[in-house]
């Protein structure tokens, strides 16, 4: 069974996703990316890579996923840079997995 | 017959020689004082005796009177709003002859009043030919209670004298052309309490006992001719559970027997009783209750007679067409006498000390319960005893013998949970231990009296709990937030089922008792709501939009149990509350 890639962002982050064939969503704000998102996972996107920034404002939303097998929601840094956000939630998934802090 | 002389006396037990003439069972009058005992062993000329009363200051050398009859109960108008001690004394007329608030010894109390006059309306008439169980009259003994006077057992005959008017218990009241020649009877039977009443047949359970609590009627019901048992250790309710039963159970009559528990209990009992109007005759309940009273401080042995006197008054009344509820708080202090006695007359011990016969006798008191055609010509009249028997395990701990021997012949069990009554959750039945093993035939009952699927509902219930228990243990090692959202509705949910539904306020006026209307439309309430949140997860809201969404409504749920019966209204606005509090999560705009 394959499954496709989404990435969802703001414009400036994620147009250049689609020159390598990646399918590219557009979201300003919390909301908007909430929706995206839910519709995204409903087609069967397999993985969603999502900023950071926008991932911060919803992690309502990345929680229900988290518990899911698909889709996986990676977080990216945008155009601006990392925010740290990603690596703290990897690090706490990490530790919650092998029971110590290794990042 | 002749009379015996005592050898010894040790405690309750005496032990008397010259007793060739008695046998086993027989009542004598034992000492100067004439203490009622009865004879349990007998070796030789010597019996044992096993006596009802405190036996200090009886010596050797004293007589035994042998009366030549067994342990007996009078049956007759006058019992119902009574209270009798283990061996059916009235205790208001134990205290007016006495003077004194504790027993006294060696008092003959009559078990019915002689002096009371009752109204008597005759059925049968001269000429008919009536036998065992015919009814020959009626009493309107309280509001509720119509005392049918019937035929006694063994007796055959044609009416030759009968007539409607007022008579006392004693006063000859028919007579009959027997075999045996014309006999006369007044409205007073004796009988053996240790020998089931005879019946034509017995039938399967079909009905449902109906007490009001939620959680037994729901989802441990128990069957009108069934037997429930309630072990539970000390705190945890078993008394109140008792007592709902005894208030608010859909039987025609209600047999007490406070077995070795507080005095006070029983005190409540009579205090509280005569207040409470049952829901289903409009009267009082004390009309329809008999209290058998043999608290922690009165004799032992007399404790292992009264639950076989309760039930031989139930059997009775049972013979009239009614059906009879028998309480028996506690039966472990029942089994403690009956280790007492054993343990005096020297019996090879069993597990605990308890006597090796515990559970055969467990057994003969818990068969006497039953669904049966009684006796008599004519139309077949039905009546019912349900025997619901409580245990004290010492320490709460269920493997000791009289629980487990009582588990062997019971069919519901009602588990009383301390970790429960810790957390002030009453009726403090465990969910998840507890069974009833009639619940599936009940809840079809139930299911078409009130024309749902009743059973689907119930079978929905005990999964919610049951995954909630198991979720419960992945929530102890990972934390809620790991668990996928419909797994956080289950544990909503069964949370909701156990706070608003299964939790029961004894003390509230409203809450004490839950028609079978209500719980279905309580019931109903709390599974749509799960049946639409689901729902609408499955359009995408999250399970966090619905749980804040539905706090007003969710307190609502919860305080559906204070709502009247006679506001059924009030059921229909919070149905039509729940379909809009979930319509407005989607109508948000997020999920547009």
């Amino acid at each position: 069974m394959s499954h496709k890639i989404a990435v969802v962002g703001d414009k400036d982050s994620v147009l250049a996703f689609k020159m390598i064939g990646f399918e590219v969503f557009f979201a300003s704000d919390a909301n908007e990316a909430r929706r995206v998102v839910d519709n995204l996972a409903r087609e069967e996107y397999g993985i969603i890579f999502l900023t950071e920034q926008l991932g911060a404002q919803i992690s309502e939303t990345l929680e229900r996923y988290d518990e899911l097998v698909t889709p996986a929601v990676i977080l990216i840094p945008n155009h601006t840079g990392t925010n740290n956000f990603g690596k703290e939630r990897f690090a706490d998934i990490v530790e919650r997995a092998v029971g110590i802090k290794i990042m | 017959m002749k009379n015996g002389t005592i050898i010894s006396v040790a405690g309750p037990l005496v032990v008397a020689k010259g007793m060739e003439d008695a046998a086993v069972r027989d009542i004598c009058r034992v000492g100067d004082l004439g203490l009622i005992g009865e004879i349990i062993q007998i070796r030789g000329d010597e019996a044992s005796l096993q006596v009802y009363e405190e036996t200090s200051m009886v010596g050797p050398g004293e007589p035994v009177v042998i009366t030549g009859e067994p342990l007996s109960v009078e049956l007759g108008p006058g019992m119902v709003a009574n209270m009798f001690d283990g061996i059916q004394r009235p205790l208001d007329s134990f205290l007016e002859k006495t003077g004194g608030n504790y027993l006294e010894r060696g008092v003959v109390v009559e078990p019915l009043d002689r002096e009371k006059e009752w109204e008597f309306t005759a059925v049968a008439q001269v000429g008919d030919t009536v036998e065992a169980g015919d009814i020959i009259g009626t009493v309107q003994e309280t509001p509720v209670i119509e005392h049918r006077i019937m035929v006694a057992p063994g007796v055959k005959g044609v009416v030759k004298n009968i007539a409607s008017g007022v008579y006392k218990v004693t006063d000859t009241l028919y007579s009959l052309e027997t075999a045996k020649g014309e006999q006369s009877f007044d409205m007073i039977q004796r009988w053996p309490v240790r020998k089931g009443r005879p019946f034509k047949r017995k039938l399967g359970t079909e009905e449902v006992l109906l007490t009001g609590q939620r959680v037994i009627d729901t989802m441990f019901p128990v069957a009108k001719g069934g037997t429930a048992s309630v072990p539970g250790p000390f705190g945890a309710g078993k008394t109140v559970v008792q007592h709902q039963i005894a208030k608010w159970a859909n039987v025609d009559l209600v047999v007490y027997v406070g077995c070795g528990e507080r005095g006070n209990e029983m005190t409540e009992v009579i205090d509280e009783f005569p207040k409470l109007i049952d829901p289903n005759t409009g009267k009082s309940i004390m009309d329809r209750t008999i209290l058998i009273a043999n608290t922690s401080n009165m004799p032992v042995a007399a404790r292992e007679a009264s639950i076989y006197t309760g039930i031989a008054i139930a059997e009775y009344f049972r013979d009239m067409g009614y059906s009879v509820a028998i309480m028996a708080d506690s039966t472990s202090r029942w089994a403690e006498a009956l280790r007492e006695i054993s343990g005096r007359l020297e019996e090879m011990p069993g597990d605990e000390g308890y006597p090796a016969y515990l559970g055969s006798r467990l057994a003969d008191y818990y068969e006497r319960a039953g669904r049966v055609i009684t006796l008599g010509n004519g139309e077949e009249r039905e009546g019912s005893v349900t025997a619901i028997g409580a245990v004290s395990p010492p320490g709460g701990d269920t493997s000791e013998p009289v629980t487990q021997n009582t588990l062997s012949v019971v069919k519901v069990y009602w588990g009383l949970d301390s970790s429960l009554s810790q957390r002030r959750h009453f009726p403090a039945i465990n969910w998840l231990s507890s069974y009833s093993l009639d619940s599936e035939l009940l809840n079809n009952y139930v299911g078409q009296q009130l024309n749902v699927d009743w059973e689907q509902m119930v079978n929905h219930t005990r999964n919610l709990l049951q995954q909630e228990a198991e979720l419960q243990e992945i929530v102890r090692l990972v934390g809620v937030e790991s668990l996928p959202e419909t797994d956080r509705l289950t544990l909503l949910i069964s949370s909701m089922i156990r706070e608003s539904y299964l939790q029961q306020n004894a003390y509230d006026d409203v809450d004490t008792y839950t028609s079978l209307k209500k719980q279905y439309d309580m019931l109903d309430i709390i599974l749509s709501f799960e049946a639409k949140s689901l729902d609408a997860m499955n359009l995408g809201a999250y399970f966090e939009d619905i749980v804040k969404d539905t706090a007003v409504l969710r307190e609502k749920i919860g305080r559906m149990k204070y709502i009247p019966e006679d506001k059924p209204e009030s059921f229909e606005e919070i149905r039509q509350e729940t379909e809009k509090s979930i319509q407005h999560v989607l109508e948000k705009e997020v999920y547009k």
